[in-house]
């Protein structure tokens, strides 16, 4: 099975390990990610705050060639990336005149038809398909995760059908139950890290991001499972920082949602990157290896 | 004490109000101050007490100075938490995004310049090339901020920045997260294309303006 990829201008540079890792575990399960042509920025929130038009109109070129390669479902890992676009496509399908108007300056012009997923629902279309069961190798019954979603997983500035729940979403815990790994119950699975602030404001970016980290120390959690680039390189990078300013003992590894499907499917962390972490992650999965091995002693 | 009544002079509000409803595409008359925006704003906290439903108010009334100038347009960080919690679907972060647009126009010198300076550099980075190239598009903010803090001869500030940027620089040199290649589309030249389009409509606004 062949799938359209955007994977967006931070998979392809700081957060490569994720464009990676999603492409393994696609693999594994049967699924070719094939990147659209010639893709463009999609803007983010930035196109938001400075232009209206170009928050359309960027993320429209991509999806006209999406669908001129003739791909019926492109996958977003990026949450930024993924709300963007599929806003976009949602406004273009509730303005004709603004859609004609971006349709004259596109040489691959848009129809409307192409679904636009999020990683979190290819997956759970796999598992539903039962692909996913046979693939897996290893049980970490001990790893206790709190599944961080931030905002743009959820949360849209226009009215567009959310595929989960927006206050309280279940699909990143679905994944990983289907590995039988049981997330904790948390309060902050929606906060806001504070996204670019991190670099423009890191004060308030800070204070965001402690009270994210004290209330899954609190909760027992021994890492953060997301899917968010952003979320995961500021909750990542900055953590040092900002425990030492709010006097947080604990650090606790960020994982992307790809690396403990592929670490259960048996990959090894350093196939899978997991090295290119700010607060180490490497240590805790190979110990959930061992703990499994003891227990199957 | 008694504070002086608020004087509201319709006529000189309204053109302000109906601007900022007709250029968000959000309701601001439909608000009526239950503060759930308030209650779930995740800066909250951080902008001295002034909520999005102060925020409202103040385009509401017509107090155009308050609205252009406060902590929370430069503080919000986009969450989209306000307009998913308001029971009459007002998603205050467009106006906030709106304001911020306003603001710039009205030539009002941002209360976050780093805000205003970081948004600049992605979206023109990312028109410029079809891709944002985190390195350069870091580097020209950081141009941007360095420049603005020589004019204001807050060189410490600078140096601050420096060893900051150099110190997560490393760290991200280190964990090979720094990209060295350089990212382009083809289709960058549609994208110029459209913007300049976008920048027409600005000049002469349109019913099929969003």
């Amino acid at each position: 099975m062949e799938i359209g990829y955007y994977p967006g201008c931070s998979l392809k540079q700081s957060s490569a390990l994720y464009d990676l890792q999603s492409r393994r575990i696609f693999a594994e399960l049967g699924v070719q990610l094939t990147e659209i042509e010639d893709w463009n920025c999609c803007g983010a929130t930035s196109a938001g705050k400075l232009d209206d038009f170009m928050a359309v109109a960027m993320p429209a070129r991509n999806i006209g060639i999406a669908e001129t390669q003739g791909f019926s479902e492109v996958v977003i890992p990026c949450s930024a990336c993924y709300s963007r676009t599929l806003v976009a496509q949602k406004r273009l399908e509730a303005s004709p005149l603004l859609r004609a108007e971006i349709n004259e300056n596109l040489s691959r012009k848009l129809n409307g038809g192409v679904r636009i997923s999020s990683i979190l629902e290819v997956l759970i279309d796999r598992i539903s398909a039962g692909e996913l069961k046979p693939k897996i190798r290893h049980k970490f019954r001990s790893l206790k995760p709190v599944c961080y979603y931030g905002c743009m997983q959820t949360r849209f500035p226009f009215d567009v059908p959310v595929p989960d729940d927006v206050e309280n979403p279940q699909g990143m815990e679905t994944v990983l139950k289907a590995v039988g790994v049981r997330a904790i119950d948390w309060g902050y699975k929606t906060a806001c890290c504070g996204a670019s602030a991190a670099v423009n404001d890191p004060e308030t970016s800070f204070n965001l991001m402690a009270k994210i980290m004290k209330e899954a120390v609190a909760r027992g959690a021994n890492c953060f499972v997301t899917t968010c680039p952003m979320c995961q390189l500021n909750l990542d990078a900055h953590q040092e920082k900002f425990c030492q300013k709010h006097g947080i003992a604990e650090r606790l590894p960020v994982f992307f949602i790809t690396e403990i499907l592929g670490a259960t499917m048996g990959i090894s962390p350093e196939a899978l990157q997991v090295d290119r972490h700010f607060v180490d992650g490497t240590t805790l999965l190979k110990e959930l290896e061992q703990d499994e091995s003891k227990q199957a002693k | 004490m008694t504070e002086p009544a608020i004087e509201i002079q319709p006529e000189r509000a309204r053109p302000f109000l109906q601007e900022v409803t007709e250029r968000s595409g959000q309701i601001l008359t439909a608000c009526y101050q239950c503060k759930r925006c308030a209650a779930g704003c995740s800066v909250g906290d951080e902008t001295g007490g002034f909520t999005p439903n102060l925020l409202i108010r103040a385009v509401v009334l017509g107090d155009r100075e308050t609205a252009l100038n406060n902590p929370l347009i430069w503080k919000c960080v986009s969450c989209y938490t306000c307009g998913t919690r308001c029971p009459n679907d007002i998603q205050t972060a467009r106006i906030t995004e709106t304001l911020k647009k306003m603001a710039k126009e009205a030539g009002i010198e941002p209360l976050q310049p780093k805000v205003a300076d970081f948004h600049d550099a992605f979206l023109h980075s990312g028109m410029r090339w079809g891709r944002v190239n985190e390195m350069a598009f870091m580097g020209m903010y950081e141009m941007k901020n360095a420049l603005r803090e020589v004019r204001e001869s807050n060189y410490e500030a600078i140096l601050e920045e420096i060893r900051t940027q150099a110190e997560l620089g490393l760290s991200m040199f280190r964990l090979r997260r720094m990209h060295f290649g350089f990212l382009a589309s083809k289709g960058r030249k549609e994208i110029k294309a459209l913007y300049k389009k976008a920048k027409a409509k600005k000049a002469a606004p349109s019913a099929a303006n969003i």
